[in-house]
Parts: structure tokens; sequence; C-alpha cells
């Protein structure tokens, strides 16, 4: 009973800007009314392995997941604390992200791995996004009767939310364009 | 489903440090650079164009974490402050096996 599906998207931008949006997602107020669903974001560590060319950074994304009023109920609330784990390797122009759940754990595992490099076809104009998503709602849980019912639920949750995601990295790499193009947007 | 409006200002136990937040976005990728002259952009001036040897934005850093380690209240979450291997253990747990290499298909 796990709920898994995997995304791939290609950002007509190289991907120093990529990644570069990547980071600003979360970051610019501006982006907070498209993506409503995030409430906070912090970062909890950074390392840079300066011999290699590595920045690992781990951040704290809260988010508001409010499901079904019956599910509501069992759980008691609708904030979900999840923690995220970056990995930008500059040397192989590769970042990878991972992140999981660690509120509600005893009712569902959520992972979401996200992977930014270079397109093979244009490696220095495009960036391809391989996005992996699995849910699981624990075997044992107060859910597991309507387990498959919720993790299809949560699946067209997660698919909206990368949708806006998407929109807004378009919209950050569009403007970073023009700036690194000296025109003003 | 609705989102009400009111759950995304309030709550947040670490908005006491969205100044200090800000001030690092503001050096570590800022958006105001290249348009107003403000701020500085570490990671896409240096780190990603191959000048990584040196770690900048720290005193940014530094006082950002001193202030959540101050404000942080969920224990899941403040675990993750203090340990130094944490950030690659969480990946490597959870892929099962180094990220660096499996992204890109080529061994280290």
């Amino acid at each position: 009973m796990v709920k898994a599906y995997s995304q791939e998207y290609v950002y007509k931008h190289p991907w120093e800007r990529v990644t570069s949006a990547s980071w600003r997602k979360f970051a610019d107020p501006e982006n907070k009314r498209t993506l409503s669903h995030i409430l906070e974001v912090d970062t909890l560590n950074r390392k840079l392995d300066s011999q290699s060319g590595k920045l690992y950074t781990t951040r704290a994304i809260t988010i508001h997941a409010p499901g079904p009023w019956f599910v509501r109920k069992i759980i008691g609330q609708d904030i979900c604390h999840c923690v995220e784990s970056t990995v930008v390797d500059a040397q192989l122009r590769s970042m990878q992200l991972n992140t999981r759940n660690i509120s509600l754990q005893k009712f569902v595992e959520v992972v979401e791995k996200i992977q930014y490099v270079p397109h093979p076809d244009n490696p220095d104009g495009w960036t391809v996004c391989r996005q992996e998503t699995s849910i699981q709602i624990k075997p044992l849980s107060a859910l597991a009767s309507m387990a498959e019912k919720i993790e299809q639920r949560c699946a067209e949750k997660f698919l909206q939310n990368s949708a806006k995601g998407r929109e807004v990295m378009e919209r950050i790499c569009k403007y970073l364009e023009a700036e690194s193009g000296g025109i003003s947007l | 489903m609705g989102i009400t409006r009111e759950k995304n200002s309030s709550h947040s136990s670490t908005s006491p440090c969205s100044h200090l937040r800000a001030a690092y976005h503001n050096c570590f990728n800022s958006k105001g650079f290249a348009e107003q002259n403000l701020g500085y952009r570490w990671y896409s001036e240096k780190f990603v164009k191959g000048h990584w040897e040196k770690e900048e934005c720290i005193s940014e850093w530094q006082k950002y974490r001193a202030c959540l380690s101050e404000h942080l209240d969920d224990k899941h979450l403040s675990r993750f402050l203090e340990a130094e291997t944490v950030v690659d253990a969480a990946i490597k747990d959870d892929s099962g096996s180094p990220v660096d290499g499996a992204a890109t298909g080529v061994p280290e």
C-alpha cells in the first residue's frame, strides 16, 4: 500500500539559474501567495565541503495540509513538519533534495526526492528536474482502513502543489534571465 | 480543503527570527543583488561558478542559527540544529546510498 509516482520536467534554463531559483522558491516573499500551503521554511544546518565543492543543507518545512474532516478528526492537526536535506554538487552540477515528514509519522510516511541536473541534449542551456514521491499510510495506524483513498487524495494534492511549485520556479528563472541580460522587468 | 489566510500569518514559533533569516537569505542568494545592489549572492556568484573554497555569510548564518536554537520549540526539528553529521545522515539513510554519485550516475 504505497502510492508512488514520478514526474519529469525540463526547464529551458541553465542548471545554475534553475538551482538558484530553487533556493529562492520558498525564500522570496512574493511566492507566499501561490505557495500558500508552505507556512514556514527555516535552514537548520548547512555545511560546505570546500574540497569537493559540495554544499549540504538541512531545512525545516512547515506545511499546511488539511485533509478531509474524518482524517483531521483522527490526526487532530493539519500542520505537518518536514525535513528537507539538500546536496548541491557544484563540480558535477547536480542538486538533490530529499524531503520527508517528521511529524505524523505514526500515520503516514511521505518521501519526496527532487533532482536537478543538466539536460543531456543541452547541458549548458537546459535543466531536467526529476521528482519522485511516495506516500504510505502506516499499515497499523488508525487510518489504515482508508489508506488507499487517503494516499490517492494526498497524491492529487501533491501533484497540484508541484504544479504551483513549477510555476513559481519558471517565474523566478525568467526574472533571473532578464536580470542577467540587463533587461529590467 | 479551504485555506484560510489567518493560518498563514499566525502560529510560527520561528517568526522572531524572520529578520535574521532574511539577512541570511540576503547574503546567500539575494533577490535585490543586481536590481538595487542590495545584498549578495554567494550561491550564484561564487559557489556555482567554482569558487567554493571559501565559505561566506558565516556571521549572518550564526546569528540566524542562534535565534533558531532559542525559538525552535519542536524537539524533532531542533535536533537537526545541533548535529554536525545529520545533513548527510538524513540523505544517506533515505536513499540507501550516497547521493553524490547516484545523482548523475557518475561514480566518484
